[in-house]
């Protein structure tokens, strides 16, 4: 027992550094920074002086510290997002294909995104917001219409999220043959990716995503408990119902803003707890806290390997993710044949 | 502490589940519940911890209302064990019995008294050694006593299990019931079982439920009759005393007691001679009857055992008259009797003379004659079987030769009903 407590710490450590880390390398990496930057690229001793503040009013200095550190903060705070809400969806349906769209959060932000662009309405975060309202929107939605009789079986809870999905993804289609015009500003969006950022979306992002992170974890062991099953949590003192809606009002808050500025990533949220459970086992209290620091980790260096591979230009985010985490996962799963919850 | 149902009715999809169940049970009492499959025995246990919640009456814990506790409070008094259980992730067994602590703990982390509790909970269900190991790993036994230690580590007041060992070998089995036997000193242990015999070994009071409803309920001696059983289960069992503990012990017959239409064989024997050749004549559908056996011997059990219609004497006696007319009057109404190499002396030398007047009557008589020495007459029996020779009786020389015999007859007899029939 205690070994593995110490270890559990170990891995923490680990992963404390691995993202302080992750954070000063990245932030280097990138046209104008010490590495990758080609032939504009700075030194190291530039860099320094923008870090210690010594230089205090170069156009350098606002790269570094205002696009991309707030860049790289925003891809944290979704990384930890998703892969927070994928745990949690994980547990709440004792489902290992559970991820933190599956209640219908990225098409309904996706509708909201849609709905956003083809009537044209312009405001400060218009994107954004109707993003959100569309995930929060179609997640009522979905359990709502899961709801028989007071209660809600996670078994209907998870089909109906897929028929909403479907229904909502042909609206997100029908709108988007109907646009035309900025076709492309939605498709990217769709896709995934970081380049909202700005200190005033990380200001704006943290402390939804702070909130319903905490209060995620404060129902850990309620989580563990969940995923005994229906029965045996209720016996064992669970309000199973209450516990859930709890949970999944604090998943869907913490989802919807992460994809309302940043799109639709996938796999972090799906992958990212699997991973952990790996390292530091099923429960919650220890599982949590992992899988955020591994997904901040996991997004940032994702997203700079987005903004730098095929520079000037970027991908979304979502391609990268997906293309370095399905092979991973496959990986994982054929290391650990069946055993990877 | 005292777990009071009364007038518990549940209503499922517009059918009767459980209909006015009322009964009482008190800590040190271990009750056992049986029934077909589908009587409500499952339903009862989950009205009872209110995962359902009963249409119509009440359940009382120490008179409180189990409607007006939350699931926590519930959960601090009830612990419930599931036939089978699965768990998808690969938490520690250490991890799943502290789980049961859950609604002891207020706050974000369990404290050391949990703990001590935890670790109690799994030296008293011998499941400390897995502490380390994952469910999925465990034997089935195994996973079950990882259950009971999650429910002890609640501190119940009342253990629920349902067919806790149904899919356990007989060793894990006794294991289990053992322990939970042994919990049963201090809560109230209500348990639903398949197997009655194990459930008449292990429980004070048995409740029997058929269609939604008590069929019976009480002491298992009271509880387990074969009217019980047959009205319940509609299974004809025959009921011994189990002779480790002196409980019930249910032995259903092994085939089915269709109207026999066959030829009726009597059968003279005693001191197990018989039972062979009866097993084997009542698993051919045979009508079978026998007689005089005295009251404590082996083959009058058996007769009993087989539903064989027999004569008893008074242990150790003589055959009396009366008992002897009574064998006549079924040798009378038998096709064949068989006389088996019993010893014989000088109490039950009338079974002999018996068979002596079966030839009389015209009726065959088959003897088994090995080459024992049962002759405690002074040579009475010797004169007897001269007799019996005299009058055609067929001797043979062990029971499978009888029966072979016997089977003779039967054509005999079906092809002389056939010809009368094609005569008419």
């Amino acid at each position: 027992m205690m070994n593995k407590k110490t270890s559990h710490k170990w891995v923490f450590v680990c992963l404390l550094f691995a993202l302080l880390f992750t954070i000063v390398i990245t932030m280097m990496i990138g046209s104008m920074g010490p590495v990758g930057g080609g032939n504009d690229g700075i030194s190291f001793q530039a860099f320094w002086d923008v870090i210690s503040g010594r230089d205090s009013s170069s156009a350098f200095r606002s790269i570094i510290l205002d696009i991309r550190l707030s860049r790289i903060f925003l891809a944290g705070l979704v990384g930890i997002s998703l892969a927070v809400a994928g745990t949690t969806m994980q547990g709440v349906f004792k489902n290992p294909m559970a991820d933190p769209y599956i209640i219908g959060i990225s098409s309904g932000a996706s509708v909201g995104a849609a709905v956003s662009i083809f009537l044209d309405i312009k405001f400060d975060f218009s994107l954004p917001i109707l993003a959100f309202l569309g995930a929060l929107l179609a997640v009522f939605l979905v359990y709502d219409i899961s709801r028989v009789g007071g209660k809600v079986k996670v078994e209907t809870l998870l089909l109906s999220g897929i028929a909403m999905g479907a229904f909502l993804s042909a609206i997100t289609s029908f709108l988007i043959c109907m646009t035309g015009k900025q076709l492309h500003f939605l498709v990217f969006w769709l896709m995934g990716g970081l380049y909202l950022a700005s200190w005033k979306v990380v200001a704006t992002a943290f402390p939804p995503i702070l909130l319903g992170t905490v209060g995620i974890f404060f129902f850990s062991r309620h989580l563990n408990v969940l995923t005994l099953g229906d029965e045996p949590a209720l016996n064992l003192g669970i309000d199973i119902d209450r516990t859930r809606k709890i949970l999944l009002t604090l998943t869907a808050l913490v989802a919807g803003v992460a994809v309302a500025f940043s799109g639709i990533i996938g796999f972090v949220g799906l992958i990212m707890p699997h991973i952990m459970r790996l390292l530091v086992g099923p429960n919650h209290r220890t599982l949590l806290p992992a899988s955020a620091l591994a997904g901040a980790i996991f997004l940032i260096w994702a997203d700079t390997l987005a903004r730098t591979i095929i520079a000037p230009t970027e991908l979304p985010v979502g391609i990268i993710t997906a293309l370095c985490g399905a092979p991973f996962f496959i990986y994982l799963l054929r290391k650990h044949k069946g055993g990877v919850m | 502490m005292r777990l009071e149902v009364e007038g518990v009715c549940f209503t499922y999809a517009s059918s009767r589940i459980l209909d006015n169940i009322t009964f009482g049970v008190s800590s040190g009492e271990f009750l056992g519940v049986m029934g077909p499959n589908g009587a409500g025995k499952t339903t009862l246990l989950r009205c009872i911890s209110n995962v359902l919640k009963p249409h119509h009456g009440t359940i009382l814990i120490d008179k409180d209302d189990v409607k007006s506790l939350s699931r926590k409070e519930i959960a601090k008094n009830m612990g419930v064990v599931p036939q089978t259980s699965a768990i998808d992730f690969a938490f520690t067994v250490f991890d799943i019995v502290l789980m049961g602590r859950t609604p002891h703990i207020t706050g974000m982390s369990e404290s050391l008294k949990d703990y001590e509790i935890t670790k109690k909970a799994m030296e008293l269900t011998n499941t400390s050694y897995l502490s380390k190991r994952t469910f999925d790993e465990l034997s089935g036994g195994e996973k079950q006593r990882v259950i009971i230690a999650r429910a002890l580590a609640q501190q119940p007041k009342i253990l629920l299990l349902d067919e806790p060992t149904t899919h356990l070998d007989i060793s894990c089995q006794f294991e289990i019931l053992n322990l939970v036997k042994s919990l049963s000193t201090e809560i109230v242990v209500i348990s639903v079982f398949h197997d009655l015999n194990l459930a008449a070994h292990y429980c004070d009071s048995l409740m029997l439920l058929k269609d939604n409803k008590i069929v019976s309920i009480g002491a298992p001696e009271n509880v387990l009759t074969p009217a019980n059983i047959k009205k319940v289960y509609d299974v004809d069992v025959l009921i011994k005393r189990n002779p480790f503990t002196n409980t019930p012990y249910i032995i259903p017959y092994l085939f089915p007691r269709r109207n026999k239409k066959g030829m009726t064989v009597h059968v003279i024997c005693g001191g197990g001679s018989g039972e062979q050749l009866m097993n084997t004549l009542a698993k051919s559908h045979l009508n079978v009857t026998a007689g005089v056996l005295n009251v404590l011997d082996s083959d009058f059990e058996t007769a009993k055992t087989l539903d064989i219609n027999v004569i008893g004497e008074i242990p150790f006696s003589e055959i009396t008259q009366r008992s002897y007319e009574t064998n006549l009057d079924l040798i009378k109404k038998s096709d064949v009797v068989v006389l088996t190499d019993f010893p014989v002396g000088f109490g039950n030398l009338k079974n002999i003379e018996a068979a002596e007047k079966a030839l009389d009557m015209g009726i065959p008589v088959i003897v088994i004659q090995t080459t024992e020495k049962r002759d405690f007459t002074n040579g009475k029996l010797k004169d007897c079987f001269a007799r019996l020779r005299d009058k055609k009786a067929i001797f043979v020389k062990n029971v499978e030769e009888a029966f072979v015999t016997i089977g003779n007859f039967k054509g005999k007899r079906e092809f002389n009903k056939e010809q009368r029939e094609v005569i008419k």
